[in-house]
């Protein structure tokens, strides 16, 4: 390895510095305006520290809304979700990426559709859709919502992962007398687990975040996933700040948990699998 | 035997209700937490005294109602007590949802007294469309120590209003804060100002535009300079933009309905230094005026004991021991549409009301020289719908401020639209 | 061998398959139909009317607005978030305990809901915010900056919103595929006498080939799609400015209260939509998508 242009070096990290900046500094505006008495949040010129530091944001955010039923309804509909996409997803990549049958590509490309119509005005037709389907008011509409804009691109996801993996293990499998499930269940799926997480994750964080279908298709307060539930409590006219900023850091919370959790893995998913040649 | 017979009956009683129970869903906006436990507070009052209604609240949101309520009537799962504004009423009247409430209201007037701003907007093609039930008004908010220092009388005509909002602008503050996105609000502020400059009806009686007129050319050009000392973020600001710029005293002089609760929770300032006059007006009209917001309540059911469960829990809210209680979900921002509201001890006696007295008696005041854009002549044009729902009044406000155009050219290209959007 | 029939494809397929024909192909059957009538307000009554609403809507400047601020809507977002992506992979590219942390947070702007990030964008950018009170502390400008003030600047501040949501994946998936070359090919160039640049040019890109064509045909159709972050931040305006074809046509139906016309453009812009698809399918930089080894 040949030494590296000092100036160089310095240039990348001053460009690093400025990203990471970009990046992060608007999580810090939140995170420190949270912790600011109402008349610190507007207060002008703006302080980088809570001059004084309360808790008295998050106390209001408990109280006043039902956070906890907020979390519930993300939490399923995120897991339930991620659970469909997955499984329909793997299964569909397998037949289209593993199997020779004639319309493999039409059938692809049709998948295409799918982001094709703006969905701001799918919404119209899908609320009928559901009121056919019975689903209007339960969680399981933004379930079967969700899985149709993540499950698409999930099996684009898994193309790369699945051709990660050599086609001979399939044929011993075959050969020792294993059927198509065994094979799938025992050989496939250990192998796929990158994969699988990836597009897991990448699933339960666009739900995480989905605003449109949540708020057309849930009636009932209780039944709120979190950034619906949350924006409710922006008032039309005034705006707490601090409440604002306590709702958005809890918002975030959940999702921040599980990274530091599973973040790694999703990263490493993506290295060592994803799109790969 | 008299107590088997009592419990008979008791039974009897019992089934009797539980069979008749009349479930109700009522559909409002006013999402914010401590609204919505107000609300619930009055339904499960109503619920108690009468054990033959069930009303249940969900709370929706005002920036996606309009396809949600078309879908849920389309799909027939719409509520039976849908709160609106009155574009709103027109746009979900052409489902043939809104069933007239006529009677009702006529009922109520005569026991409460509707205010005309308020009741007049639902009053067309000879039936009454909703139920009053809080109204807004905007009035210029500004604070009295700035001013003071400054040496201005709290402004009453436009030419004071720029004469102010040019003394006030400093190095690190800016005269007034008035919007100029395309919005709502900046709807409404410019609306006061065409209001005041003689130009409030934008339909002829025959239904055609007259927005094109020397007044309201006069109301953009007046804009325009106000406009030159308010602060450049200004012209993406919604309502609560303008209350934090005035709260955190970057502006001391506004337009909004309200600002007392920001003032109150996120100033240190004490409630005598907020001051509030009504929108000053051109100093050779002096017509007194300003925008007034009708909330109301539709009936979407057309079954009779439905309906008629809806119409007792509308009239429920309006009776003057509750009524206070109702408006004050929002203290000291929704104000009251009736004669016998505006006197309610129920209204008057809650904590911020008592604090601000003084503005709130201005806010009351200016709800009787209320008017809102499409709904001034007693005849009400389809046509209003799409220009209130494109922000139409904005966009015009936009041309100016934006573009660049004159007032004039502006308001010829508004008057345009206006006219596509009526056919 | 005996699984690998046709039968089992479809077997595999169909939950998928019918779970989007029920709730794609159902309402965009629905649209479709809806195109041809003159339905004004949703719910209303509508009768049949052939092509009228496409005439009005490929006549309609509005429309052709739309289409021209959607195209600056995506290449700007294209080249916003791939050249962030790029910075970000190429400085991550290297392994320490630095780069190993940010590839996992930087990832971070990325869970925040839109709603959320709109607001706090706008907090932080009016005349009262953090940014402007920067700029101003540190003398860059006199009075505050208005980060909407006229079109151009207002589109270009969506954008960096937008971007600023986006890139993070975009940079985490591109740094995926960069550690997945194996170094030795660029350490055997640079041996040969290659640059440093020429090798990321030369080696690294067409590597990156299939990566890119994934998200360039996907990024392109998820940012033509995008409606919240727009519609939140300036509603369309200032004049016109910000109004994309999800905005004209959420517009069109629920402010013009056009259905008819509203689905009958959203119908056009599928179609060009599809046209790019095709083109990118057909001639596109990389293979086929349903290519395989």
């Amino acid at each position: 390895m040949r030494a590296r242009n000092p100036l160089r070096s310095a240039g990348s990290w001053v460009l690093l510095l400025l990203i990471v900046v970009l990046v992060f500094a608007p999580f810090y505006w939140i995170g420190s305006s949270s912790f600011k008495t109402p008349p610190d949040v507007i207060k002008y010129p703006p302080s980088l520290f809570p001059p004084t530091w309360t808790l008295q944001n998050f106390q209001k955010l408990f109280a006043s809304t039902d956070y906890p039923s907020y979390l519930t309804s993300s939490l399923f509909i995120a897991l339930a979700t991620t659970l469909i996409t997955v499984t329909l997803a793997t299964l569909a990549a397998y037949a289209i990426y593993r199997l020779e049958f004639p319309g493999r590509l039409t059938i692809l490309r049709l998948m295409v559709g799918t982001y094709v119509f703006p969905s701001i005005l799918l919404l119209i037709p899908l609320f009928q859709v559901m009121v056919q389907l019975g689903l209007i008011n339960s969680l399981w509409s933004l379930v079967v919502a969700n899985v149709t804009f993540t499950a698409p691109f999930s099996v684009w996801l898994m193309r790369a992962f699945l051709e990660s993996i050599p086609l001979e293990l399939e044929e011993a499998a075959a050969i020792d007398g294993a059927g198509f499930f065994q094979t799938l269940g025992l050989v496939i799926l250990p192998l796929l687990r990158p994969g699988l997480a990836t597009i897991a994750i990448y699933t339960f964080i666009t739900v995480w975040t989905e605003f449109p279908f949540a708020s057309q298709f849930i009636i009932d307060d209780a039944k709120r996933p979190l950034p619906v539930g949350l924006a409710a409590i922006i008032g039309q006219y005034q705006i707490d700040w601090g409440l604002l900023a306590a709702g958005a850091v809890f918002m975030a919370l959940p999702v921040v948990i599980l990274f530091a959790f599973v973040g790694r893995y999703f990263v490493e998913g993506l290295t060592t699998g994803a799109l790969k040649e | 035997m008299g107590n088997r017979i009592n419990f008979v009956l008791v039974v009897l009683l019992l089934g009797g209700f539980a069979l008749a129970q009349v479930d109700v869903r009522l559909w409002h906006m006013e999402q914010p937490p401590h609204r919505v436990d107000r609300v619930q507070e009055l339904i499960d009052a109503f619920n108690a005294a009468n054990p033959d209604i069930e009303v249940v609240q969900e709370v929706q949101n005002w920036g996606d109602v309009i396809p949600k309520a078309l879908s849920a009537v389309r799909a027939r799962v719409q509520p039976d007590i849908l709160f609106a504004i009155p574009d709103f009423t027109l746009t979900m009247k052409a489902t043939g949802a809104v069933q007239p409430v006529t009677e009702l209201a006529n009922n109520l007037h005569q026991q409460h007294g509707f205010l005309d701003a308020a009741i007049d907007p639902y009053s067309y093609q000879d039936e009454v469309w909703a139920v009053p039930l809080y109204g807004m008004v905007q009035s210029l908010w500004y604070r009295k120590d700035v001013l003071a220092e400054a040496g201005i009388e709290p402004p009453t005509t436009w030419e004071e209003l720029l004469a102010a909002a040019e003394a006030l602008t400093t190095e690190d503050r800016y005269g007034i804060g008035i919007p100029g996105s395309k919005s709502l609000y900046a709807d409404q502020v410019i609306y006061n100002f065409m209001i005041t400059a003689g130009a409030k009806t934008i339909f002829n009686d025959d239904g055609s535009i007259r927005f094109d007129t020397p007044e309201t050319v006069r109301a953009f050009q007046y804009y325009h300079d106000l406009f030159q000392f308010s602060p450049p973020d200004s012209v993406s600001w919604i309502w609560g933009d303008a209350e934090a710029a005035f709260a955190s005293g970057r502006v001391p002089m506004i337009i909004q309905f309200t600002t007392i609760t920001t003032f109150d929770q996120q100033t240190e300032d004490l409630p005598a230094n907020l001051g509030v006059v009504p929108i000053p007006a051109p100093a050779e009209l002096g017509e007194r005026g300003n925008i007034y917001y009708s909330n109301g309540a539709m009936v979407l059911t057309g079954d009779p004991a439905k309906k008629a469960a809806a119409e007792k829990f509308l009239a429920y809210l309006l009776e003057p021991d509750n009524y206070g209680r109702f408006l004050n979900m929002e203290p000291a921002l929704f104000l009251p549409v009736t004669a016998d509201g505006q006197e309610a001890e129920s209204f008057w006696n809650d904590p911020l009301v008592v604090e601000y007295e003084d503005q709130v008696r201005t806010m009351v005041d200016n709800s009787a020289y209320g008017a809102l854009f499409g709904f001034t002549t007693g005849q009400v044009f389809d046509g209003i719908g799409p220009i209130s729902a494109q922000n139409l009044l904005s966009q015009v406000v936009q041309r100016v401020l934006v573009d660049g155009d004159s007032p004039e050219d502006a308001v010829t290209w508004g008057q345009a639209q206006m006219e596509a959007a009526t056919r | 061998m005996r699984w690998r029939t046709s039968f089992l494809a479809y077997l595999l397929l169909a939950p998928l398959l019918i779970w989007l024909a029920v709730t794609i192909a159902v309402p965009v059957g629905y649209l479709v139909y809806l195109s041809f009538t003159d339905m004004g307000i949703f719910g209303t009554s509508a009768t049949f009317s052939g092509l009228e609403n496409f005439k009005d809507v490929l006549r309609s400047e509005r429309f052709w607005q739309a289409g021209r601020n959607t195209l600056v809507w995506i290449v700007g977002n294209g080249l916003a978030q791939v050249t962030l992506a790029f910075a970000v992979a190429r400085l991550l590219y290297r392994r320490s305990a630095l780069t190993n942390f940010l590839q996992v947070w930087i990832i971070l702007p990325w869970v925040v809901p839109g709603v959320a990030a709109v607001i706090i964008w706008r907090w932080m950018l009016s005349s009262i915010g953090i940014v402007n009170f920067g700029l101003e502390a540190t003398r860059l400008v006199d009075s505050p900056v208005s980060f909407f003030a006229k079109p151009s600047i207002a589109m270009a501040t969506t954008i960096a919103i937008n971007s600023w949501r986006w890139f993070p994946l975009l940079a985490v998936i591109l740094l995926a595929a960069l550690r997945n070359i194996p170094s030795e090919l660029r350490e055997a160039a640079m041996v040969d006498g290659a640059t440093e640049n020429q090798t990321w040019w030369y080696i690294v890109l067409p590597l990156l080939r299939p990566v890119l064509y994934v998200l360039g045909l996907l990024g392109t159709l998820w940012s033509a799609n995008i409606f919240d972050v727009i519609w939140l931040l300036t509603k369309g305006g200032p004049s016109g400015g910000t109004t994309t074809l999800p905005v004209y046509l959420y517009e069109e139906a629920f402010a013009r209260f056009s259905l008819g016309t509203s689905a009958a453009g959203s119908v056009v812009m599928a179609v060009f939509v599809l046209g790019f698809v095709m083109l990118f399918l057909r001639y596109g930089w990389g293979r086929e998508l349903g290519g395989r080894r």
